[in-house]
């Protein structure tokens, strides 16, 4: 049996919790948060066994084979390295670290340590994202991605996150040296991330500040973002953030040398791309219906997955810690490789210092990093 | 000069006294109700926003030789809390998280920050009474009674409910009370119907609920415990005033309450006609239970968004009684319940209108 923890109770620990619980032979022997009220109240509503509000408590009395951080980012480095010092197995919610720097530190000390590390990038664990990935192993892009576009849609309308954000000066997430930008789009990073081969691609990025933000008088959240990612002058990548943009997709298209693909991670659709075009008017009447066909074998899909009761929302998240905790108990490899954990953050702290350059709220942010990273540290 | 007819009240009209959210549907009422009875000395605490001078300017400028303050702050902050507490006398507690749809997020905004202004309040040794304006929603209302009163259950298993609300409401009402039992903290708590008033619009999920698309009609013949802002309001300001009823509860609505038909068919006849679907009380019973044992057996494939807890609580046969408001407050609803849905039909139509 897998004893796990989880240290920080808000709303993203509920889908924790609620995941590893659907996974047999694991028990959640404790939970911990620096507010004891919230660490009680998931206590309360899952079988838990202990609660906690210090850290080094739970790390003693409960004595979790795996810990799994779902605090305020800033906090991630400092909590992952104390529990891999304990001896335990780290899933770090996204995103991993403030910077390359903090997670390469976290990386060296889990295989020093023999311990396995692992980031919340759940998304690339959903069905659709299987299915594409096995697609891409077969071959059917031909000779990998020439060109991905990665697109990350946010409603600020979501009234349990943004308005938090945007009602409150002190909130967390303006701490962050990327800000809203460094807590979201990592999951749109990673899945250009897993297809690149460097390990420091060039990085191009442009920011802004909505108008509808603006309107509101808030100047301080850059909340739109084009990045152009090149590297080796072969495969290239635009990803797009934007609050804006409707409808708010999550979108991956892929484009290889002979077929192309579209992971519609919304709808949990997973398009085709026919490479070559068929003869004079048979290209206008076959492609829509084969789009047509796909369509109607999506649908069949996710009927079949939610009639076998496989369709949760958090399917991806079960089916990253299911992998990851396979790895612990098998010795297997990674669901997600330490390099790819550390190009994403290389592309985010490029492209922040790029955001910093030209916006002076990003270079205010920034001034604080040095500090959070000495006290991780120093400790 | 505060003056009530019928009671003593605890304090004067000096003697300072804090509203938080007071810039809220209810609070902003709460605060014209304590100026009109001549308080001088409020402290009205909201978070930051642009729109809360604008809200209770309107408010002061009633009142003349008012020392009326506005205090931009969150009580998730300890220091913001002692900042509001020092010195108060009354506390009305109407801050929560209505919004919130996931349990924590609806625990830290009414559960924790209840904590922080109760831990400021137990180091500030000025505070009379500490008024908390919970909900309704709190009962489990499975009574062999249809009559839902004060001595009625509170829900012991909110977390089955699905209702992140109800949940951070109970837990709030049971901290208060853990802190008047550790602490000697003398609170009142108020327990309020469906809140209704110009300035709201939609249709309470007691009566009926679009998740499906078409407005499926649930309430049937059910009263609905409609208590109009004013009256409300009203309620909030003598449980904090009277003299004689610390550690009391009070459930809030109002009188000649209407059922759900009749309030649904005077929505469609005053604001905008559309197509809606009874569901038998038996039917949207077993519907309920269909859904909790599926989402029970599927491990939460669908959330359990429908179950026997929510059914009890809004849709059973229940009836209301306002009967401990009057006798032990003097409570009279200042609007009658003709009036104020007149009033409020008017106001949604006006911003179906403008929408």
């Amino acid at each position: 049996m897998l004893k796990v923890a989880i240290v920080g109770c808000g709303k993203i620990a509920d889908a924790h919790a609620s995941q590893i619980l659907r996974i047999s032979d694991c028990e959640i022997v404790g939970v911990c948060d620096c507010e004891p009220l919230m660490a009680k109240q998931l206590k309360e509503r899952f079988p838990i066994k202990q609660y906690f509000s210090d850290l080094n408590r739970l790390l003693a009395e409960s004595q979790p084979d795996v810990v799994h951080i779902t605090t305020p980012a800033e906090s991630h480095f400092q909590i992952a390295r104390t529990c891999l010092e304990s001896g335990c197995h780290v899933y770090v919610e996204k995103p991993f670290t403030l910077n390359a720097e903090e997670a390469r530190v976290l990386i060296d000390l889990a295989e020093r340590s023999r311990l396995k590390l692992t980031a919340g990038h759940s998304d690339q664990f959903t069905h659709v994202a299987r299915r594409m990935r096995a697609l891409v192993a077969k071959g059917y892009l031909g000779d990998g991605p020439v060109h991905m576009e990665s697109h990350y849609g946010y409603d600020l309308g979501d009234p349990s996150y943004a308005r938090a954000l945007l009602g409150d000066r002190h909130h967390w997430v303006r701490r962050l040296p990327g800000k809203l930008l460094q807590n979201v789009i990592s999951h749109g990073l990673a899945r250009i991330a897993e297809f690149l081969t460097s390990d420091s691609p060039e990085v191009i990025a442009h920011g802004f500040v909505s108008p509808l933000l603006k309107s509101i008088n808030e100047h301080d959240v850059l909340d739109e973002l084009r990045v152009i990612i090149c590297e080796d002058q072969r495969t290239t990548a635009y990803f797009t953030f934007s609050s804006s943009m409707r409808p708010s997709i999550h979108e991956l298209r892929l484009y290889g040398t002979k077929n192309g693909l579209i992971v519609d991670h919304d709808h949990d659709i997973l398009l085709r791309l026919r490479g070559s075009k068929f003869k004079s008017y048979a290209d206008k009447f076959i492609p829509p219906l084969s789009f047509a066909t796909q369509h109607l074998k999506n649908l069949g899909a996710n009927v079949k997955l939610f009639l076998s009761n496989d369709f949760h929302m958090d399917s991806g998240m079960k089916y990253l810690i299911e992998c990851f905790y396979r790895s612990i108990r098998q010795n297997m490899p990674l669901p997600i490789s330490y390099r790819e954990i550390l190009l994403v953050s290389t592309m985010m702290d490029k492209l922040f210092k790029q955001l910093a350059d030209t916006h002076v709220q990003y270079r205010n942010a920034r001034d604080v990093l040095p500090e959070i990273v000495t006290a991780g540290v120093s400790s | 000069m505060p003056a009530d007819s019928q009671h003593n009240l605890i304090i004067g009209p000096d003697d300072r006294i804090l509203v938080t959210g007071a810039t809220g549907f209810i609070g902003s009422r709460v605060v014209e109700n304590l100026l009109t009875r001549g308080f001088r000395n409020i402290l009205c605490f909201a978070r930051p926003s642009g729109k809360n001078e604008r809200v209770l300017s309107a408010s002061a400028a009633k009142s003349l030789a008012t020392r009326f303050e506005l205090l931009e702050g969150n009580l998730l902050s300890r220091q913001d809390c002692e900042n509001a507490c020092s010195n108060v006398s009354v506390i009305f507690h109407l801050a929560a998280s209505m919004t919130a749809k996931s349990f924590p997020d609806a625990f830290m905004n009414s559960v924790v920050t209840t904590r922080n202004l109760l831990d400021a309040c137990v180091r500030d040794a000025h505070l009379l009474r500490f008024v908390l304006v919970s909900s309704l929603s709190v009962y489990s209302n499975r009574q062999k009674s249809r009559l839902l009163d004060e001595s009625c259950p509170v829900d012991e298993h909110a977390e089955l409910r699905g209702e992140a609300y109800c949940f951070a409401k109970i837990k709030q009402e049971q901290i208060v009370t853990e802190y008047g039992k550790r602490f000697g903290l003398r609170y009142v708590i108020l327990r309020p119907g469906t809140v209704y008033g110009a300035g709201q619009d939609g249709i309470t999920g007691r009566i009926g609920i679009r998740t499906f698309g078409p407005f499926l009609h649930l309430g049937g013949s059910n009263t609905i415990p409609f208590t109009h802002v004013d009256n409300c309001a009203e309620a909030v300001v003598l449980a904090g005033l009277v003299e004689g009823i610390d550690f009391e509860v009070f459930n809030v609505m109002d009188d000649n309450l209407p059922s759900s038909r009749q309030f649904l068919r005077q929505y469609k006849q005053n604001v905008s006609s559309f197509r809606s679907i009874y569901i038998p009380r038996i039917l949207s019973r077993l519907l309920c239970y269909l859904w909790e044992t599926y989402s029970h057996w599927s491990e939460g494939q669908l959330p359990p968004a429908f179950n026997g807890g929510q059914w009890c609580a809004n849709w059973r046969k229940t009836r209301y009684s306002n009967e401990r408001l009057k006798t032990r407050l003097g409570w009279r609803p200042r609007v009658s319940t003709s009036d104020g849905l007149q009033r409020y039909f008017d106001s949604c139509k006006q911003r179906v209108g403008h929408a």
